[in-house]
């Protein structure tokens, strides 16, 4: 049960920190030193076409009005889907591009998310039962070390072991870069299906191996809190199986607390999608951001930041409400 | 925002507390405690003196280009002909500069607003937890990027925006810290023999935070160390500044992996790796020596 008072306090904080996240996208541009259509030429053109600037200055919505009636034009025109258009893929629009490669994204997220939480539940689940034998302190410590890796670091290793390197009878495995083979055709069929699959595996082991250690270790350290609880005692004494008391007392707990961790991780996943896709040159909304970063496509970046801040910000709403219904105890805090 | 997540409820499980004079001492009695400040000796060591240690300047090209170690070279060079044990040795500490600045600014903030958010309480506690409410949900790494994309490209830039990002989450440990010290017989003694609240904060509560002080300092070090190298290998911040970041950053443009450049990439890797597990053991330690939980990265 969901009180109606939580979902009020959860829903303005989501709506301030919207808020929040707009208000800097609108006055970054407007308030940092210099003028960022100047800059954007400047990297483009050794003197500044007038008619150019003037475009731009449009773009970015830089006038000499006020500043609310400058915020006014830039909310109506964010409520519209309309970003501006991208300096790097001109004449497309911010919206067609992230349109084009937030698909990509997703797909890496969502798989990465699912496939390491429930490698750290489950992996978790059995370190913690175990906790305190030789193997389980050796796994823990190479968790604890698999945690510490930089996820771009562990990705560029991957790509030169596991894509460069390995190739028997002129085999490789992994394809080195890209997001599907340049022989086959975008679009539902089996041969683009298949090769994008294959070009996403290693970024997916990337993501997840330096992501699911973290869950299991919180997995571990719930369930070894639990072990003491009085009635896993109680189980005990009625002579359960100990599979049982894992699965039907423990696990089922420890769960909740390790739910919370994920979401509060989300943020630090999609940074790692970012980093992921530049090393292995995927084509998704963290590639399109680096570019936009590096050849100064401010509109794109602006965009880019909104979506995926907006996209951070529902997905923690309804893990809010998700873990409130799983657990009705949280909207008392 | 960069750094740790815990639930609250583990950080203010709590046993015996040390005072902060002997907590040096009681640090080094303790294995893990004492491994991680090894490490971090070693490195501070490397950072310090590691410039003048090095064979050849940052700034010399004079090698062939990508390769593999030789004696003349013992990390061999990169795609222009750097030596890459030179470039490690300057950058390591250019890259502790960054970490250990953003750690000090934001501890600075995150223990104020803790302390004085959780001792003051009423409309100061619920003001400020708002803004760390709204920082906690804000998603870190893409406020980061778009702050660096617009600011000066420089190492004091990226470490402000560091900085201002990172307090969030310490200072809701410390406050909630404080909040069950404030319950405990001796704080409550001292209110009453009518001792000022600023004395209070600073005389009594202040040591017994102390050892969470020290864990967020370390934690937040890495994590900075980690958050530089990732804006640099976005290619933001100062790329001319010779750091672990930007080592990556060229490895990454200039197609290392192609090459095969091993040497060049796994340094600055495995240097932030061991950085982070000596974190860790250092944690663990002090969790153990002050009977304080702060969590792991």
């Amino acid at each position: 049960m969901i009180t109606k008072r939580y979902l009020i306090t959860r829903s303005i904080y989501a709506i301030a920190t919207t808020f929040v996240a707009i208000v800097i996208n609108f006055l970054l541009p407007r308030l940092t030193p210099g003028n960022p259509a100047v800059t954007a030429l400047a990297t483009t053109y050794h003197y500044l076409p007038p008619g150019k600037l003037k475009l731009l200055e449009s773009q970015f919505g830089l006038t000499n009005a006020p500043l609310y009636v400058q915020f006014e034009t830039y909310f109506w025109n964010l409520l519209h889907g309309n970003l501006g258009f991208s300096f790097h893929y001109y004449p497309e629009t911010v919206t067609q591009v992230i349109a084009q490669h937030l698909p990509w994204t997703l797909f890496l997220l969502g798989t990465a998310t699912l496939i390491s939480s429930f490698l750290g539940v489950v992996i978790g689940r059995i370190t913690g039962w175990m906790s305190g034998t030789k193997g389980e302190t050796t796994l823990s410590s190479i968790f604890i070390a698999l945690t510490s890796l930089p996820y771009f670091w562990f990705a560029i290793i991957l790509q030169l072991v596991l894509a460069v390197d390995l190739v028997i009878n002129g085999f490789r495995f992994f394809p080195i870069n890209g997001s599907y083979s340049v022989f086959v055709t975008p679009g539902v069929n089996l041969p683009f299906i298949i090769s994008a699959l294959r070009h996403s595996l290693l970024p997916l082991i990337s993501i997840v191996v330096t992501a699911f250690p973290g869950f299991a270790l919180t997995m571990r350290n719930t369930m070894v809190n639990l072990n003491k609880e009085d009635y896993i005692t109680m189980a005990k004494a009625k002579g359960l199986r100990e599979s049982h008391i894992v699965k039907k007392y423990a696990a089922r707990n420890a769960v909740l607390p390790v739910s919370t961790h994920i979401v509060l991780a989300f943020g630090y996943i999609v940074a790692g999608a970012f980093f992921v896709e530049i090393v292995f040159g995927y084509q998704g909304i963290g590639y399109v951001l680096y570019e936009a970063v590096t050849s100064q496509d401010f509109p794109l970046t602006d965009g880019i930041f909104l979506v995926i801040t907006l996209t951070v910000i529902i997905a923690n709403f309804a893990a809010d409400l998700l873990y409130a219904y799983l657990d009705p105890r949280v909207q008392l805090r | 925002m960069i750094g740790n997540y815990q639930n609250e409820t583990e950080i203010k499980k709590k046993g015996g507390l040390v005072g902060s004079e002997n907590l040096l001492v009681s640090l080094f009695r303790n294995k893990k405690s004492r491994a991680g400040l090894i490490v971090f000796v070693i490195f501070a060591f490397i950072g310090i003196v590691g410039p003048f240690l090095a064979p050849y300047s940052a700034s010399y090209t004079g090698g062939a280009n990508f390769q593999p170690p030789t004696n003349a070279h013992l990390l061999g060079t990169d795609y222009i002909g750097h030596d890459v044990l030179s470039w490690f040795l300057v950058g390591t500490g250019v890259s502790l500069y960054v970490g250990l600045t953003v750690a000090l600014i934001s501890v600075a903030i995150g223990s104020i607003v803790g302390l004085a958010s959780g001792y003051y309480g009423g409309i100061v506690d619920s003001a400020l937890m708002r803004v760390v409410d709204i920082l906690l949900i804000l998603p870190g790494f893409p406020l980061l990027v778009i702050l660096s994309a617009y600011l000066p490209p420089t190492n004091t830039t990226t470490i402000l925006i560091l900085a201002i990002l990172s307090w969030p989450f310490m200072s809701r440990v410390i406050r909630s810290q404080v909040l069950t010290l404030k319950e405990r017989p001796f704080i409550k003694a001292a209110v009453l023999s009518g001792m000022s609240g600023s004395k209070i904060i600073f005389k009594e509560i202040f040591k017994h935070v102390m050892p969470l002080i020290a864990i967020n300092t370390v934690y937040l070090m890495v994590a900075a160390i980690v958050a530089q190298a990732g804006l640099a290998f976005f290619g933001l911040g100062d790329l001319n500044s010779v750091n672990w970041g930007t080592s990556l950053y060229w490895a990454q443009t200039e197609d290392a992996v192609i090459y095969n450049a091993w040497w060049w990439i796994v340094p600055p890797g495995i240097s932030i790796a061991v950085l982070g597990i000596a974190a860790n053991l250092f944690g663990s330690g002090l969790t153990e020596v002050s009977g304080e939980k702060a969590g792991e990265i």
